[in-house]
């Protein structure tokens, strides 16, 4: 299948699974479930942003920590939730979360990517080890995707990061 | 292959993988690199266990936290280093580490055992979704398996557990 782009409705029956934050302690662990995405997308705006990993360099130095600095931002400008997804399992992206600060309120979820299904099918992988690719989609109240961008390189920061996707939206 | 059992020696091909604990900030990566088990394992008594996930209910709650408060007793019983695996990658492992309070030169050290390589041919796995086992094995100076039980089922911590390993060192 081909990488979604400008245009395409979201999918329908795309399934993710994470374990909520409900503690701030990376050692409680939470409870995976299952996440319906397509369902749960509908009638938001939602920024998708896919990683290679939990925990790696690339992602931690540079992506993840200038989401979580501009939500305000992102939300100012209609953003209704940011989901970072990565090939680690739900408990692994629990505990990312929250040595990143993030709280169970908050705008922004970090959910697995189930061996890399929707990275693979609709997106793009790392090209190397089972990992996601490094992108981010920007998906309409009405399910069109208005923005899907990959990294030329999963070890790059820049169309898949904040201040790209805040100078979209 | 079948898993190791008292008596065996300890296979001279086993690699880990680890991204050694540099600083305690779990946000800072760790560099992954090879761990020749077999070549660090010579001439110490070490403590091999192996758990399902980093971050997940069972090993999180009751199996990690009891080798980390014995870590004296242990070292009391002639224990060289206690070596945790999972499946899960080895930056992965270093943040779970890190959240669990492990330092550098702690005698208690997380590694990755890359694909369930090692818990497959020479362990348990866990019989369900491509995940290690949850065992234990003392593998004494001269690389003979002194003791190697796997827990009947996953969800519990009794022969694999640090109470078991130390009542028979």
């Amino acid at each position: 299948m081909a990488p979604l782009k400008v245009g395409d409705k979201f999918p329908e029956g795309i399934d993710f699974e994470w374990a909520p934050v409900t503690d701030s302690d990376p050692t409680a662990c939470g409870i995976p479930q299952v996440y319906h995405a397509s369902q749960e997308f509908a009638n938001k705006k939602v920024v998708l942003v896919s990683v290679p990993g939990a925990f790696t360099p690339g992602c931690q130095a540079f992506h993840i920590p200038p989401y979580l600095a501009n939500l305000d931002k992102l939300t100012a400008k209609g953003v209704d939730q940011v989901v970072v997804i990565a090939s680690n399992d739900s408990w692994v992206m629990n505990a990312w979360a929250k040595v990143n600060g993030v709280k169970g309120e908050q705008k922004v979820a970090f959910m697995s990517d189930t061996k890399s299904f929707f990275s693979k099918n609709h997106g793009w992988d790392a090209g190397m080890g089972d990992r996601n690719g490094r992108w981010a989609m920007i998906v309409e109240k009405d399910g069109k995707v208005s923005y899907a961008e990959n990294e030329a390189s999963p070890r790059e920061v820049k169309v898949s990061g904040a201040e790209a996707i805040l100078s979209r939206l | 292959m079948a898993p190791l059992k008292v008596g065996d020696k300890f296979p001279n091909d086993v690699q880990f993988e680890w991204a050694p604990i540099t600083d305690p900030d779990p946000t800072a990566c760790g560099m992954p690199q090879s761990y020749d088990a077999s070549k660090e394992f010579q001439g110490k008594k070490v403590v091999l266990v192996s758990v399902p996930g980093a971050f997940t209910p069972g090993c999180q709650a009751y199996h990690v936290p009891p080798y980390l408060k014995n870590i004296d007793k242990l070292t009391e019983k002639g224990v060289d280093l206690v070596v945790v695996i999972g499946f899960n990658d080895a930056w992965v492992m270093s943040a779970w580490g890190k959240v669990n309070g492990v330092k550098g030169d702690s005698k208690v050290q997380f590694m990755s055992d890359t694909k369930s390589f090692f818990s497959k041919h020479h362990g348990w796995d866990a019989g369900m979704g491509d995940r290690n086992g949850r065992w234990a094995m003392i593998i004494e100076k001269d690389g003979t398996v002194s003791y190697a039980e796997n827990e009947k089922s996953p969800r519990e911590v009794t022969v694999s557990g640090a109470d078991a390993i130390l009542s028979r060192l």
